[in-house]
């Protein structure tokens, strides 16, 4: 059908508004860059606003936490799949990050012995160092910050869809990028933006699970979407974080997040239906080691109905004197999560008398576009750009997490990724000087406008349903190859049908062609995915192969599953070797990591007397007295 | 039970009646989870916003029975009509647009707070306002809000932005108020802003309702109104 086109001239096109894209847009704009942000949500409303609001800043507890050692804690946990380069840059950027928050409206709770932000007691899972912030409000306060980065300054659309980067390809070198193409929902039109650079920081992909998912909607694979569909790479994106606990029911909270592995505190486990410990010492393990505890219990039919298995936390509060610390500690931590528990499961379950029916939920793409450490696509070695004017940042980008994200670092990664790929965008506009190809523009938009029109069968809405309900079986938190086999045929039918979808002829607001559009980057994702998860026939991390080995992490040669489209428009897999955390480095983590878990173990045979004064004990240390009565008056206000 | 959703289209009202099959025994649904329902099987093309299914990220807010609502956390019962946020222009179906809110605050703000000393603690009213979702219920019988539309004529400037201001709006510049980092220059700005978006409104309404329970008369319209008019 006609629909009308906008033409507009930036310097650099931000594809989203959350914590990466906001950061992004605020960076280039202060280096001089005219800067359009495209945003489907309303501006702010990213997975950023409705997190706990935890950001890792290093040293925020001590300066013996050094750059060294938070890029090796991150390395670790992503078995060797993060990148050195990637994760030296987090390291080094994290204050910087957290204070552009504190200089857009961030005011965190203050340490005032210390004179600086208050750090949470407990390390969380996989960090060897205290060094989480978190916030009153949880992340809304960052979303607050993120609007006004956005809103001050920068143009922006939101209600648009941004639909694809428009490059021009070259033969003697890497493509180029001439610019974007947008559909505005509210208005009915499309836009074509002729810019020099793409940032690409549109979020994750954990609506392919729905309703399995703690995050918002908007998650549907754009972003790995679009870089696939622009010639770039994508990495470890088989890797795929599921939050181990989050609800089975009632049925308006399933997928939503009941806690985290630290919460669990010292003598939270996990159990089966039939209330056999799964797995021990929950506090002291990642998020990827519970989801596959539940996963392998469920496959083995030591599920619940529901297909969960039971948090146990009770024996953290029935010890009288550590009790109020437990609690206290609870709800300053994810006081949002305490919240939910409540209003789902009521006041027992809030103060952790009971056991929580839990199963894991898609939360984190650690993949995405292969970059270097300034956020710029990147090919084999690190060179061999593929395409010119192309950034990703946040959960856009691969290669910062690997096979497992630690705990309070995604919204660093956001704003320091963000900053990084804001800047080299507006670097390059200062000097490329793009050709007006508006053909090339204008035949892309032609195959939109055709779809947007379509008699057909199937509606997209429902296209989707079939789509998230293959994801979950196949390709979710437990992965075979027969699964697998089953997945890619659904996912060719799939294609097959979304290409005779039903599609009304209308330009404003066409919910079908929106959902059409999110059908396209899902199946794009999932393939993407799919492929990644076949290639690596052993589990890692957050991949979980039932018809295969674990990984070895001592030795053996870790490397990362490369995805990209061919130039038939197929997909082909690599490998990108990485390189080795050496032994010797590796082995004092896996003896501290013993000790820890023995420490606990030994907490939990001791007489529960004297269990429960080395616990007081330990939180007194960082949190200062606690008593009974303030936990209980604190808790009665939160509820009221 | 039965729910009536109000879908438009091309500016055309229709009440569809929409039978809502419960998951489990005894079930209470949620406004946002009839809506969910009704697109996975009769209505596959229903336009609605909805982000985070927790009350957190704003976007989902509708009207039931013609009171704004947050979505993901309104129960609703048989008989109960759903329909798009009625403060705001109707864009389709359950979709009201939004953005001439936001846009109205542009270069308003401090942007970057430079040089200023971060390490200080915020009052408790700045935490208290940061509860903000910005779901816009508050926009509902506000008397600035309606001057947007008075004569039946929308009245938005070249940039989009709703010439007169919003709950929504105060907050933001009560919140510049409170905070300990921003300086006076930028404090007096934003009450200048708050007067320039009509605060004189505000001197002879009883007060707005916030959707997610923050005490917007006390923290937010009485402060501004005392600062700039004296009242108490």
């Amino acid at each position: 059908m006609t629909i009308e086109t906008e033409w507009r001239d930036y310097d650099v096109i931000v594809v989203g508004s959350g914590g990466a894209g906001s950061a992004a847009a605020h960076a280039a704009s202060e280096a001089g860059a005219k800067v359009l942000v495209v945003s489907k949500d309303p501006i702010g409303c990213s997975d950023t606003k409705i997190a706990e609001g935890i950001v890792t800043v290093r040293a925020s507890a001590g300066e013996d936490d050094t750059e060294e050692v938070l890029a090796e804690n991150l390395r670790i946990a992503g078995s060797d799949l993060p990148t050195e380069d990637i994760t030296a840059a987090f390291a080094q950027d994290t204050q910087d990050a957290y204070e552009w928050y504190r200089r857009q409206g961030v005011r965190p709770d203050m340490d005032h012995k210390e004179d600086k932000p208050a750090v949470l007691p407990i390390a969380l899972g996989g960090h060897t160092k205290r060094r989480s912030i978190g916030h009153q409000n949880g992340g809304l306060a960052l979303g607050h910050a993120l609007w006004n980065a956005v809103v001050q300054g920068i143009d922006y659309l939101e209600d648009a869809w941004f639909l694809d980067v428009v490059t021009e390809e070259n033969d003697d070198g890497p493509d180029e990028v001439l610019g974007g193409l947008i559909y505005d929902a509210a208005r009915g039109v499309f836009v074509a933006v002729r810019a020099p650079s793409v940032v690409i920081a549109s979020g994750g992909l954990s609506t392919m699970y729905f309703p399995k998912t703690d995050t918002m909607r908007g998650n549907t694979g754009d972003s790995y979407a679009l870089a696939l569909r622009a010639g770039a790479d994508l990495v470890d994106m088989e890797q795929i974080q599921f939050l181990p606990f989050c609800m089975t029911y009632p049925p308006a909270y399933e997928g939503l997040l009941a806690g985290e592995p630290v919460t669990a505190g010292y003598l939270g486990v996990l159990r089966d239906k039939d209330g056999k410990v799964i797995l021990d010492s929950v506090m002291l393990r990642t998020r990827a080691e519970c989801s596959a505890a539940i996963v392998r219990a469920v496959e083995a039919g030591r599920g619940t109905e529901r297909d969960g298995c039971y948090l146990d936390l009770t024996g953290n509060v029935d010890l009288p004197k550590s009790g109020p610390y437990f609690e206290k500690f609870l709800h300053t931590a994810v006081s949002g999560v305490m919240a939910t528990v409540r209003q789902a499961w009521g006041k027992n379950a809030a103060q952790c008398k009971e056991m929580w029916e839990v199963r894991p939920g898609a939360h984190y793409a650690m993949g995405g576009m292969r970059v270097n450490s300034d956020c710029v696509a990147i090919g084999d070695d690190g060179a061999d750009v593929p395409v010119r004017g192309l950034y990703a940042a946040g959960q856009a980008m691969g290669g910062v997490f690997g096979s497992n994200r630690l705990g309070s670092t995604s919204l660093s990664e956001g704003a320091i990724f963000g900053a990084r790929a804001g800047r080299g965008a507006a670097a390059r506009a200062k000097t490329a000087r793009t050709k007006p190809q508006e053909d090339r523009f204008e035949k892309r938009l032609a195959r939109y406008a055709d779809a947007l029109s379509h008699d057909g069968g199937d509606a997209p809405a429902l296209l989707v349903k079939e789509l998230q309900a293959a994801c979950w079986n196949f390709i979710g938190p437990a992965r075979t190859e027969d699964g697998l086999d089953t997945f890619d045929a659904a996912v060719a039918q799939l294609r097959d049908r979304a290409s005779k979808a039903a599609i009304p002829a209308d330009a404003l607001w066409n919910q079908s062609f929106i959902e059409y559009l999110e059908l396209m980057n899902m199946l794009d994702t999932a393939q993407a995915v799919s492929l990644a998860a076949r290639d690596r026939d052993h589990s890692l991390g957050a991949h979980v192969r039932l018809d295969g080995g674990q990984t070895s992490t001592l030795f053996g040669q870790p490397h990362s599953v490369v995805v990209r489209r061919d130039s038939a428009g197929g997909y082909a897999v690599s490998h990108a070797a990485r390189p080795k955390t050496p032994l010797k480095r590796l082995l004092p983590h896996m003896i501290a990591d013993a000790k820890r878990k023995l420490s606990l173990k030994t907490l939990r045979m001791m007489p529960a007397g004297m269990r429960d004064n080395i616990i007081e004990d330990r939180y007194r240390s960082v949190m200062g007295e606690v008593s009974r009565e303030d936990v209980d008056a604190k808790t009665e206000a939160a509820a009221a | 039970m039965k729910v009536e959703l109000i879908t438009v289209r091309n500016g055309e009202e229709r009440v569809v009646e929409y039978e809502y099959k419960p998951r489990e025994e005894g079930e209470r649904p949620m406004a946002l989870d009839v809506l969910l329902q009704a697109q996975a099987t009769e209505l596959p093309d229903l336009a609605f916003r909805y982000g985070c299914r927790n009350r957190t990220c704003g976007i989902c807010t509708i009207d039931v029975n013609g009171r704004p609502r947050v979505g993901c956390r309104a129960r609703v019962r048989d008989g109960d009509r759903v329909s798009a946020p009625a403060t705001l222009p109707v864009v389709r179906d359950m979709v009201s647009r939004r953005d001439g809110v936001a846009r109205q605050l542009r270069g308003r703000l401090p942007n970057g707070l430079r040089g200023n000393d971060l390490e200080v603690a915020a009052p408790d009213d700045y935490h208290a306002l940061t509860a903000c979702i910005e779901c816009y219920a508050c926009l509902d019988k506000c008397p600035m809000h309606a001057r947007n539309f008075e004569d039946g004529e929308e009245r938005r400037d070249a940039s989009g932005a709703y010439r007169h201001g919003n709950p929504f709006s105060l907050l933001k510049l009560q919140r510049i108020r409170l905070d300990p980092v921003a300086d006076p220059a930028e404090k007096a700005a934003a009450l200048e802003t708050a007067l320039a978006l009509g605060l004189d409104a505000c001197r002879d309404c009883p007060g707005c309702k916030c959707g997610v329970g923050i005490d917007l008369k006390r923290k937010v319209v009485k402060p501004l109104v005392v600062a700039a008019f004296g009242d108490s």
